[in-house]
């Protein structure tokens, strides 16, 4: 068991009971305490959980590409697992801040989609998230596996500004940039629960990575423990 | 595994305290009331009522209050009843016919006028209800389902064996 | 043998085998037949509505078209273990992507260019006078692809569902050259000055040149065994 594995599940716990309160405190003061916006009704209480989901599954790319970045430089096969685990989660992130955000978008502006930059950035980057997941399950050789995947995490990772730009320049082109879920202007009193819960979001992420990190570690382990790995050199 | 499932029960009930303290102060102080209900005594004091602003019954001042402020009347009719609302407050583009408005105000037990001083949007909770589910339930069922597999990999894994592949018994010795 | 040599030497033996056997050529052109085809069928002749959809149809077009070439450029190395030689070859990998990558890119661009009367012929378009742009944005976007779609040829040849991963992989990541792309061409079909439609086309160019200085890094990690 590696001492990297065994850190992990030692802190953990901090990791995830700091997220859950923090969440369910920012719960509370979103929806219990917090007064309605007026320009939108109550509508905005959605903004309390997209816009932490959105920032967390931009975490997690960030996770991504950082680790295979670290795998390209230094094959260390633990890293590796960390990349995996954090497109997994990449994936959950981001179609939940795309489907909270088509929820929000539906009251606000009577669509269910609108072709704004952000949400045509993230849908490319839920793409690129589930290519790099098939990538993976279609390669069987651990190495080869890893190497090729964080290949595809820092091609992706550089061009994801790219599309985001250009989108953001084509949305101008042909309709003037209309009110986006970030542009909306927070009063006061509301943005307190909506950094609780962005803290307490991310605390949550950091903690599904280092579980989620473990989970792949030991399926491998009992892989090789159970002798199904040894046609493969590098473990 | 226990404290696994005992941790998990324990954040379920948490949610559904926050859910239900939520849901309780929507009843309370969000959801708007029929001119029914209103009419029909159920609440007194500030309240909020919820109906259509009926044609041909709106009027509204010409000119602003010294204020600034905006003074129409007009009938917010509900399925059965109609209640007269005076207005007297922020001007307002969602003061129109045919449109659905929430008035904010008192109930004049004597005169049966609603005095009103905010009008306030249609609550939409059924979206956020429907955007919370999406996204909490999913995470919590995420989490729980990740952790439940880590506990049993780490046992299963402790207590299997390494493979020892068979050795010809012709290659010792 | 040097880096220049190398890849010309990659780019010789590509167009040769292909001459002989026209097997990318034949399928790459059959296959962008059909689409025009049935994009005609698709589109009733009103000709205001075409105006305004031939740009992304002429690059759907030549996206598909192209994604089958690239997929070819990797998968014929496959056979008699040609591949294997390639990797233990002095040339650098470097040399091989960019062989690979002009091959690619000159192949595609006359199925494209022989594309071009079809267009005219069945959507109507009046393309002669503006043709030296129009190769320009041909080659901006046909280079954008072929850089990262070479790149992810590479790649998926050596695993399993490959010509699955390739479109999966490789269309995500060329929105910006698509946007670019049909832009450009909107602008110059509908007849816009040349500065309005100009940053598409320095779009693509700053999309070219970044992401083949990034495979061109990359490859070495892809070609590897």
């Amino acid at each position: 068991m590696s001492t990297f594995m065994l850190w992990l599940r030692k802190y953990q716990g901090w990791f995830g009971a700091a997220g859950g309160l923090l969440t369910a405190t920012g719960l509370y003061l979103g929806l219990v305490a917090s007064p309605p916006d007026y320009y939108q009704g109550e509508v905005v209480r959605i903004m309390y959980v997209h816009v932490p989901f959105a920032q967390s599954s931009l975490l997690a790319y960030t996770a991504l590409f950082g680790a295979s970045a670290w795998y390209l430089w230094k094959r260390d096969p633990l890293i590796d697992h960390v990349a995996h685990a954090a497109a997994g989660i990449g994936v959950f992130f981001t179609s939940a801040a795309l489907v909270t955000g088509s929820i929000w978008a539906k009251p606000t502006w009577n669509t269910w989609w609108t072709w704004d930059p952000r949400l045509v950035s993230f849908t490319v980057l839920l793409l690129i998230l589930i290519g790099y997941l098939m990538l993976r399950m279609f390669i069987d050789e651990r190495e080869r596996q890893a190497r090729f995947a964080a290949i595809l995490a820092i091609v992706g990772g550089i061009d994801l500004p790219i599309v985001k730009f250009s989108v953001e320049w084509w949305r101008t082109l042909h309709q003037p940039l209309s009110v986006s879920p970030r542009g909306v202007s927070y009063a006061g009193d509301m943005l307190t629960p909506l950094l609780i819960m962005a803290i307490g979001i991310s605390l949550l992420f950091t903690y599904m990575l280092m579980v989620r990190t473990q989970l792949l570690y030991l399926r491998q382990l009992l892989d090789a423990k159970k002798g199904r790995l040894l046609s493969q050199a590098h473990l | 595994m226990i404290w696994l499932y005992l941790r998990w029960g324990g954040i379920v009930l948490a949610g559904l305290v926050i859910a239900g303290i939520a849901a309780q102060r929507y009843a309370a102080e969000v959801r708007p009331i029929t001119p029914e209900q209103l009419l029909g005594g159920e609440v007194s004091g500030r309240t909020r009522v919820i109906g259509m602003v009926q044609p041909g019954s709106l009027v509204v001042a010409p000119e602003a209050s010294p204020q600034g402020e905006m003074e129409a009347t007009f009938e917010l009719a509900g399925a059965r009843e109609q209640l007269p609302v005076h207005y007297l407050g922020p001007a307002d583009d969602n003061l129109r016919e045919l449109k659905t408005v929430v008035v904010v105000g008192r109930l004049d037990t004597a005169g049966g006028l609603f005095e009103s001083g905010r009008l306030d949007l249609v609550p939409n909770y059924g979206f956020v209800t429907a955007a919370y589910l999406v996204a909490l339930v999913p995470l919590a069922l995420f989490l729980f389902l990740m952790e439940r597999r880590v506990a049993v990999l780490y046992t299963v894994t402790k207590a299997t064996t390494a493979y020892k592949p068979e050795v010809d018994s012709r290659e010792q010795g | 043998m040097s880096f220049i040599r190398a890849i010309g030497w990659i780019v010789w033996k590509d167009l040769v085998s292909e001459l002989r056997s026209r097997e990318s050529f034949s399928s790459m052109l059959f296959f962008a037949l059909a689409v025009i085809l049935i994009f005609s069928f698709s589109f009733s002749m009103d000709r205001e509505a075409i105006k305004e959809l031939i740009a992304g149809v002429i690059w759907v077009a030549f996206g598909f078209t192209g994604i089958i070439g690239l997929g070819k450029s990797f998968t014929v190395e496959m056979h008699n273990d040609c591949l294997e030689a390639l990797q233990i070859s002095p040339a650098s990998k470097g040399a091989i992507y960019l062989g690979k990558l002009l091959a690619n890119l000159l192949f595609i661009l006359c199925v494209e260019v022989m594309l071009l009367p079809l267009f005219m012929i069945f959507f109507n378009l009046e393309l002669l006078e503006k043709l030296p742009v129009l190769l320009v944005i041909m080659i901006g976007g046909t280079l954008g692809l072929s850089a990262l779609g070479t790149l992810f040829s590479a790649l998926t040849v050596q695993i399993r569902a490959r010509e699955v991963m390739l479109p999966i992989l490789l269309l995500p990541m060329a929105v910006p050259v698509f946007i670019g792309a049909v832009e450009a061409t909107r602008g110059l079909l509908s007849g816009q000055p040349f500065d309005l439609y100009r940053p598409w086309i320095d779009l693509l160019l700053v999309f070219d040149v970044i992401f083949t200085i990034v495979s061109f890094w990359v490859i070495d990690f892809v070609l590897d065994d």
